[in-house]
């Protein structure tokens, strides 16, 4: 048992960066802002870790704190901005924030070193900190959708009509996720500077942005779970199928197609869906018809939106 | 010099105009984003240069096998990718996520066929002819590319807006159950527009092959992202837009590359691009509420 974990010890460090970015994208996409900023954020939080370490010879962990702030302080000024947009601007919006920070990365020679990356940043985060910081995140994430901060990001995106009739803020929700997406990000970014020794402007490119939104796509992106589920099984999934390594991609794209047109929810959310069903089936059966009818009707009407009752 | 340069700028760009217009067209009738159409792009290149190099074919036939390639692959795209979730009325976000799963698929495929090398066209696919204007060198290849987007362009403009099939696009671009009250197939339409943005985008991956002469599996990209600048900065849907929005990204890029550097000239062109999102979101041609139409100029 303990070998195995040595053995896979860096892809549970990948699964668990990976999830902390997949929540980052979870948060937005939960508030219907179509943010594709999380791969920037993470670079920024990234580099500006390593930066402070390497440089300026800050402690670590001050520097992955600073890393989170760097992210969160991006994400505030885009915020305000991107608060006035939605769907497709927003998407394009962020890409282009992103498609900036990349070229700054590659550019700026003298701070960044270019295609080069930083190298020789200690490691100082291993699994047991990844696994202490993504169950902290995950429990405030379960928290906040449980209150009605969560109700109102799930009212906002099925429906922004209907939020604005009960009074609540849309872009005031839009800013708060998308800044709490940066901050996740951020901090994501911070870890993995210091969990992999090297960081280079490759790995946050088109290719991260197309991984991230994979994994919500795939695990579901109305609970916290689906953003687990998906980082989990997409981080696996290479290794798993090592003599496919050629075709990595190609079974990416064929899952991200067949899930969103026949499994629009994710696995994880359709799976907690199905429970649910199940458990309300269970319960009519013992009080009666009635209860039935109403929850299959909310089931039914929340079916293809994904909304979770 | 700097005249040079502008000339260079308005080839590529003009080309760059190609190619969004397509994109654009299918954002104005279908409403949704191909992430997809940069593969689109590659493959009419990659047929484009398999016609030369297999068949020895001549250039305009490569250009024509080009067109057809694209406009197929995206007929494909249109059947395998967005139909299924046009049927269920699913949000714009699913035929993102979806197109972004069929670029994957498509790369992967082009990577594995290429060997991930970089191809280009022998060297006497096209006669290297320079005219000199007034000090300027003026290559024959930069005249027919000039040529053939003019006579795409026009052919475009007036199949839209002079001919019936035209007029079912715009009805159907103006709202589909209209459209469909009318008598007009919804499904034939999309199809055909999609045939039509695919085939611009393999004449335009042809074309750029030329110019740059070379052809590999990861040219779609950067022109995927350059075309959202261009049709945010045009005004999305909007077709003299794209076009003119097409030829300053190019001016610009060239001048940028020939002045600065080319990691300058992106990082430029990309905050130019969110700058406009925040201030006009609806482009320098696009008008509030009219940018999920097909408009007239």
């Amino acid at each position: 048992m303990i070998d195995f974990f040595f053995t896979y010890e860096s892809l549970f460090d990948l699964i668990l960066v990976n999830a902390l970015l997949a929540m980052s994208q979870y948060v937005v996409l939960r508030a219907g802002v179509f943010s594709l900023g999380t791969a920037g954020f993470a670079a920024l939080g990234a580099y500006g870790c390593a930066l402070l370490v390497t440089r300026a010879g800050w402690p670590p962990a001050l520097a992955i704190a600073a890393g989170m702030a760097i992210g969160t302080a991006a994400s505030v000024l885009l915020a305000l901005p991107l608060s006035r947009l939605r769907g497709v601007f927003q998407a394009v919006a962020t890409l282009a924030f992103v498609q900036i920070v990349l070229s700054a990365t590659q550019n700026w020679v003298e701070l960044t070193n270019g295609a080069l990356g930083i190298n020789g940043i200690p490691k100082v985060v291993g699994l047991g900190t990844l696994t202490v910081v993504t169950l902290l995140v995950v429990a405030f994430l379960v928290a906040m959708g449980r209150f009605s901060f969560g109700r109102a990001l799930d009212v906002i995106r099925e429906d922004e009509t209907v939020a604005v009739s009960l009074g609540i803020s849309v872009p005031r929700y839009h800013r708060i996720a998308f800044i709490m997406s940066g901050a996740l990000a951020g901090l994501a970014g911070g870890l993995h500077a210091c969990n992999s020794y090297t960081i280079t402007p490759g790995e946050f490119g088109f290719q991260m942005l197309v991984n991230v939104l994979a994994m919500v796509v795939l695990g579901g992106r109305t609970s916290v779970w689906g953003a687990l589920a998906g980082a989990a099984i997409l981080s696996t999934l290479p290794e798993l199928f090592r003599v496919f390594a050629d075709y990595r991609n190609m079974v990416q794209g064929v899952l991200m197609m067949l899930v969103i047109v026949y499994l629009p929810r994710g696995v994880a959310d359709s799976f907690i869906v199905a429970v649910g069903d199940r458990r309300s089936r269970q319960a009519s059966a013992v009080h009666g018809p009635r209860h039935e009818t109403a929850v299959s009707v909310v089931h039914a009407a929340a079916s293809d939106a994904g909304v979770r009752p | 010099m700097f005249l040079q340069q502008i000339i260079n700028g308005i080839v590529v760009g003009s080309v760059y105009g190609l190619f969004a217009l397509g994109f654009t067209l299918l954002f104005g009738v279908n409403h949704i984003m191909n992430m997809a159409h940069g593969s689109v792009f590659m493959w009419g290149a990659f047929a484009g240069l398999y016609a030369v190099l297999g068949f020895e074919a001549p250039v305009g036939v490569a250009l024509l096998a080009g067109m057809v390639a694209g406009g197929l692959m995206s007929v494909l795209l249109d059947l395998v990718a967005f139909r299924p979730l046009r049927r269920r009325g699913a949000p714009e976000f699913s035929a993102i996520v979806s197109s972004i799963g069929a670029n994957l698929v498509l790369l992967a495929v082009a990577q594995k066929v290429s060997n991930t090398a970089v191809m280009r066209f022998p060297f006497d696919a096209f006669p290297v002819v320079v005219y000199r204007v007034f000090g300027l060198r003026i290559q024959l290849l930069q005249l027919v590319i000039m040529g053939v987007v003019l006579l795409m362009v026009a052919g475009l403009v007036h199949a839209l807006y002079r001919t019936e099939f035209g007029r079912r696009i715009r009805a159907v671009a103006f709202s589909e159950p209209t459209a469909r009250l009318l008598g007009i197939n919804p499904t034939l339409v999309n199809m055909q527009v999609f045939f039509i943005s695919g085939a611009l985008a393999g004449l335009a991956g042809v074309l750029i092959g030329l110019v740059f002469n070379s052809v590999h599996f990861g040219m779609g990209e950067p022109l995927l992202l350059r075309a959202f600048v261009i049709v945010i900065l045009g005004g999305l849907g909007s077709i003299p837009g794209a076009l003119i929005a097409g030829l300053i990204i190019g001016i610009v890029q060239t001048l940028g590359i020939a002045y600065v550097s080319a990691g300058m000239a992106e990082a430029i062109v990309f905050l130019a691009l969110f700058v406009v999102i925040l201030v006009r979101p609806t482009g320098l041609f696009g008008q509030a509420g009219a940018t999920m139409r097909v408009r007239r100029a």
